[in-house]
């Protein structure tokens, strides 16, 4: 009996200390007094950025501690951490589907009461709250930055050639073949790696497509063969510009390229800007939006929320997170980020912007943009692999039908949502 | 006296390997039950989940996508285990004969094994989008990357993983080779076995344990692959090199689909024990004792 009450009680000792071990790392107590904000974000590229402010805040703040994380690939380390239930106090995330799942699973909380919400545009939280896959009261984010994306172009070479900016979608074409009998390359495309067949996918589609078309299939009034075929038609025409075997060549391989000046344009967003210019930090850059229409009125700019700021529900001080935010809020810090990133403020005052987005800048002032389609698409569906995929096999129909078929599957849960909040409204 | 003795050395025993069940249980055990308990959810991953049934299982069968990676991983797994095990044996022979430096050689030999498949992925990647194309063109040839090729992504896939694991297959085949004795080969010279006879009738048979051995784990292993296809491709071009592992941590953690995933994850491990356990039962009929 003695020694089983031994043996029981050395088997006890390593289960006791593996489970201690767990715990520990699950609290985060405030250390010598402060309270300690913990703040995780998902652009690796604004690493810098966040280090610099992270240093900063904790300088000018001695009640509040802030802990800044950028690890790569946050998001899937961000859904991980909530498997274990496990939240940071703020996430910095993007305004795509990813915070419409976090809202319906009631992470995030409601920062209507939060006083900075009222500076920032109108435009982009009607933009969050559309983001809901079913309208709430409330506001889940504070819009930081927001990103565009069209068509880079390489302004010395354009000068050089006396090329004029197209605004019309034959005039694109134009000035594709135009390029092309110069002996130069007209468009450098990275499609190995598959996120980036959704730049020029996106620049097309809000240019073609309504922009709640997402929200009209959902409830069964539309379909996306018909609502996306001028835009997936537009496409191929589009990529018979590229450079040869566009599936060859990575992200980083396109920015390279387009860097070295080894093509005219590149169809990407303003975020790509830091990476070309990490390369050639001499190099040129301007944009235009992407000139999918006949007429150059219909033409929308394809800009949407790049980094918004989302208090957690199980964040325990509010208050300090509040403070925060309003440090991140303040005028200078936002054109810090700006300068660095070349990203377009979602706050309602005067920034100087970066020389890049030039000719996205009326479009900007005049609020004539519309989100990202892909903000939309439920990240199991793989849409840019599917895009991927048409590139390749070149067949619109397939392509057409086979998104139809899988929205339905993918999305049945949320649809089913949707029906049920139509019923009781 | 003698009683004691004995529960004293079970004790140490008990001592030895309970904690390690407990561990063992923890980590691998309780998240393997989870696992088949949110296969009958719609779980996201976070937030709240419902009971859906048998929705996710039956979902598996009909989903073309997961259909394909069952194909592609099979496809992938049975060439490199058969190119695997053919290579590595042909150079375990050579590295057991008589030759010049062959301990460096051994070493040299087992290099791949050491470096991360990750960052063999980004190597072989450079190599496959420049350097092979360039190359190509050099002799006349199209000069398009393996790797943007829906036909030929996979060939890419398997010389990396044959190239790395090659070098363990080696060594446990070099290891083999030993265990046979010398005694056996003499008296085979006797009845005048040489060459392809010696290899087929004595070599083999006395080292088939050793196949078992590198059969199984190398199927083990390659119908788990991850690191290369991460490092290679992201499941592309036109997902036609998603394997089950790529697409169970791809659409179960970042995309959303941690229920459908984990019941993805439930056949897969039920197919990887059933294949192995197979593969030995086969194999050891066939096994040859001296």
């Amino acid at each position: 009996m003695e020694k089983r009450k031994q043996l029981f009680c050395t088997l006890l000792v390593p289960v006791l200390s593996s489970c201690a071990i767990l715990t520990a790392c699950g609290s985060k107590g405030a250390e010598d007094g402060k309270t300690v904000i913990e703040l995780v974000q998902y652009k690796p590229e604004a690493v810098s950025v966040f280090e610099a402010l992270e240093e900063e805040f904790n300088a000018t703040h001695d009640d509040i501690e802030l802990k800044i994380e950028s690890p790569n690939d946050a998001m899937t380390i961000m859904k991980t951490r909530f498997i274990r239930e496990e939240y940071p106090d703020i996430l910095g995330i993007g305004g795509d589907v990813n915070f419409s799942g976090f809202v319906d699973a009631g992470i995030l909380a409601d920062v209507s009461g939060y006083e900075g919400l009222s500076s920032v545009k109108q435009a982009y939280i009607d933009m969050l709250d559309n983001l809901e896959y079913v309208p709430t009261e409330g506001t889940y984010g504070v819009p930081y930055v927001a990103n565009a994306a069209g068509i880079l172009y390489n302004r010395d070479m354009f000068r050089e050639h006396g090329w004029e900016i197209p605004e019309t979608w034959d005039e694109l074409l134009a000035l594709c073949e135009q390029i092309k009998s110069e002996g130069i390359q007209p468009l450098y495309f990275g499609f190995k790696d598959t996120w980036t067949c959704l730049a020029p996918w996106n620049a097309l589609a809000v240019d073609l497509a309504d922009a709640d078309i997402c929200r009209q299939v959902n409830a069964g009034t539309a379909n996306f063969s018909e609502a996306y075929r001028e835009a997936a038609e537009k496409m191929l025409e589009l990529v018979q510009y590229s450079q040869d075997s566009p599936m060859a060549y990575g992200y980083n391989d396109a920015c390279t390229a387009f860097a070295n000046g080894e093509s005219a344009m590149y169809t990407i967003g303003s975020y790509a800007v830091p990476q070309i210019k990490s390369v050639n930090p001499e190099m040129n850059i301007d944009s235009f939006v992407m000139p999918g229409c006949d007429s150059a009125e219909d033409n929308i700019l394809n800009s949407g929320i790049d980094l918004v700021f989302c208090v957690t529900e199980q964040c325990e001080n509010k208050e300090a997170a509040y403070e925060v935010l309003d440090f991140l809020l303040e005028h200078e810090n936002i054109q810090f980020y700006l300068d660095e990133q070349n990203a377009v403020p979602c706050k309602n005052e005067t920034f100087s912007l970066a020389p890049e987005v030039d000719g996205m800048k009326t479009y900007i002032e005049e609020g004539r943009m519309a989100d990202y389609q892909d903000h939309y698409y439920p990240a199991e569906m793989s849409v840019d692999a599917q895009i991927q995929t048409f590139l390749i096999n070149q067949d619109v129909d397939a392509f057409l039908e086979k998104f139809d078929k899988d929205w339905l599957r993918y999305n049945r849960d949320i649809i089913r949502k949707v029906e049920k909040y139509e019923a009781g409204h | 006296m003698n009683k004691k003795k004995i529960n004293n050395q079970q004790r140490t025993f008990l001592l030895m390997t309970i904690p390690v069940l407990i561990l063992f249980f923890c980590f691998n055990t309780l998240p393997l039950i989870k696992g088949v308990i949110y296969s009958f959810t719609n779980f996201k991953g976070y937030g709240d989940f419902e009971w859906v049934g048998l929705r996710n299982y039956i979902d598996l069968f009909g989903d073309a996508r997961v259909g394909k990676s069952y194909l592609f991983t099979f496809k992938l797994a049975l060439a490199s285990t058969i190119v695997v095990n053919i290579v590595s044996l042909v150079l375990a022979l050579g590295l057991n004969s008589k030759i010049k430096f062959k301990s460096a050689m051994r070493g040299l030999y087992f290099v791949p094994n050491i470096l991360g498949a990750l960052v063999v992925g980004y190597i072989f990647n450079y190599f496959f989008t420049y350097i092979l194309p360039a190359f190509s063109k050099m002799l006349g040839g199209s000069g398009n990357s393996m790797l943007a090729s829906t036909k030929w992504a996979w060939v890419a896939i398997m010389i990396v993983c044959a190239w790395q694991s090659v070098a363990m297959n080696t060594i446990i085949y070099i290891s083999g080779l030993q265990t046979v004795p010398e005694d056996v080969y003499e008296a085979g010279s006797i009845d005048g076995a040489t060459g392809w006879a010696k290899f087929k009738n004595l070599t083999l048979p006395l080292i088939l344990p050793f196949v078992t051995i590198n059969m199984v784990l190398c199927m083990k292993n390659f119908l788990m692959v991850f690191d290369q296809i991460m490092a290679l491709t992201k499941g592309g071009p036109a997902q036609s090199t998603e394997s089950i592992s790529y697409l169970i941590y791809n659409n179960g953690m970042s995309g959303g689909q941690f229920g459908f995933q984990s019941a993805n994850a439930v056949i897969f491990f039920i197919m990887i024990v059933a294949i192995s356990v197979g593969q030995m039962t086969f194999m050891n009929k066939k096994e040859e004792q001296l």
